[in-house]
């Protein structure tokens, strides 16, 4: 395992792996098949410059936990949904609140905000003075909105 | 002592409206209805340790359409707003509205966020407001009696 990534180990003695993302699928089927059948997280970091992903992997059989980083510079990584199903709903999570895309996700659509929401609120460059709300139409779909209008 | 119980207890004069007060201050049911961390305050105050039922409001609704008083307890986010403005418009009148927490007052810790309505009473008209993070359920049920003065007329002091 050690051959492929770059190999660190954090302060909870977890090994911390550095893949680029282009060998990102073929680095997570080899973990899978490893036995690393539990994918328990997935996160997004904004670095400014660029967004760091981060998977940590836990294997229920072998009790071990790792964690995968990967960098991507226009918000794009692949989907890992084809791997473990439980990556669906963390995918579009960081979808709808980092903006991050993957490529592949079967249905990649914002998961608590409305679809009309403008932007990516845990981006470090997202404008919280632009407030936006929230309303209900009569169906009980939500939209968002810039005016507070009415109900509010 | 030569008290005979004949069921004589005199005559009690007042106004039909005192008396619908009174009996409206002294059966408030509050909807069932939390929203975060509040919430676990609120049910301790309904619960025997500290037992509203005291106070004549220990009967929590699962209806809107069944309550008269809605207590706003726990953070209200910009997608629960909607949700909270329609279950107090399904409440029948005459209805109230406690805000507990500092949350629901102005936003609380997360007035700086993106997703938190700051204050409930931007989205419904609040009657009495109850401070504290949480507040404590006897912090809660001074609300509710001072809800009571209110409904009664009296002065809050
Ligand atoms: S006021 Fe404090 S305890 Fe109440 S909902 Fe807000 S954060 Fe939680």
């Amino acid at each position: 395992m050690a051959d492929e990534g770059q190999q660190q180990v954090d302060k909870a003695g977890r090994q911390i792996f550095k893949v680029p993302k282009e060998k990102l699928l073929e680095f997570m089927r080899a973990r899978k098949d490893e036995g690393f059948n539990h994918l328990s997280l997935i996160t997004g970091v904004d670095r400014k410059d660029h967004i760091e992903v981060v998977y940590h992997l836990h294997s229920v059989e072998q009790d071990r936990y790792i964690v995968v980083k990967t960098t991507t510079n226009n918000c794009t990584v692949p989907s890992v949904t084809s791997l473990w199903r439980s990556a669906n709903w963390d995918e579009r999570e960081q979808w709808d609140l980092m903006g991050i895309k993957f490529e592949g996700h079967p249905n990649l659509k914002r998961m608590f905000l409305p679809e009309s929401w403008v932007g990516h609120p845990l981006r470090k460059d997202y404008d919280l003075g632009n407030v936006q709300y929230i309303n209900m139409d009569e169906d009980g779909e939500d939209y968002s909105t810039f005016d507070p209008g009415d109900g509010w | 002592m030569d008290k005979v119980k004949d069921g004589d207890f005199g005559i009690i004069t007042t106004t039909l409206e005192n008396a619908m007060e009174w009996g409206r201050s002294n059966s408030l049911w509050p909807l069932t209805f939390g929203l975060a961390c509040c919430a676990i305050e609120m049910m301790a105050m309904q619960g025997a340790n500290y037992d509203v039922a005291r106070f004549g409001s220990e009967i929590f609704r699962n209806s809107p359409r069944q309550s008269d008083l809605m207590i706003v307890a726990g953070t209200v986010t910009k997608k629960m707003a909607p949700r909270v403005k329609r279950l107090y418009d399904e409440m029948p009148f005459p209805k109230y509205v406690i805000a507990m927490g500092v949350c629901v007052i102005q936003g609380g810790p997360y007035v700086k966020g993106y997703s938190v309505v700051l204050g409930v009473d931007k989205v419904i008209p609040v009657d009495v407001y109850v401070p504290g993070c949480p507040p404590t359920p006897e912090a809660l049920i001074f609300g509710i009696t001072t809800l009571q003065k209110r409904i009664r007329g009296e002065s809050d002091r």
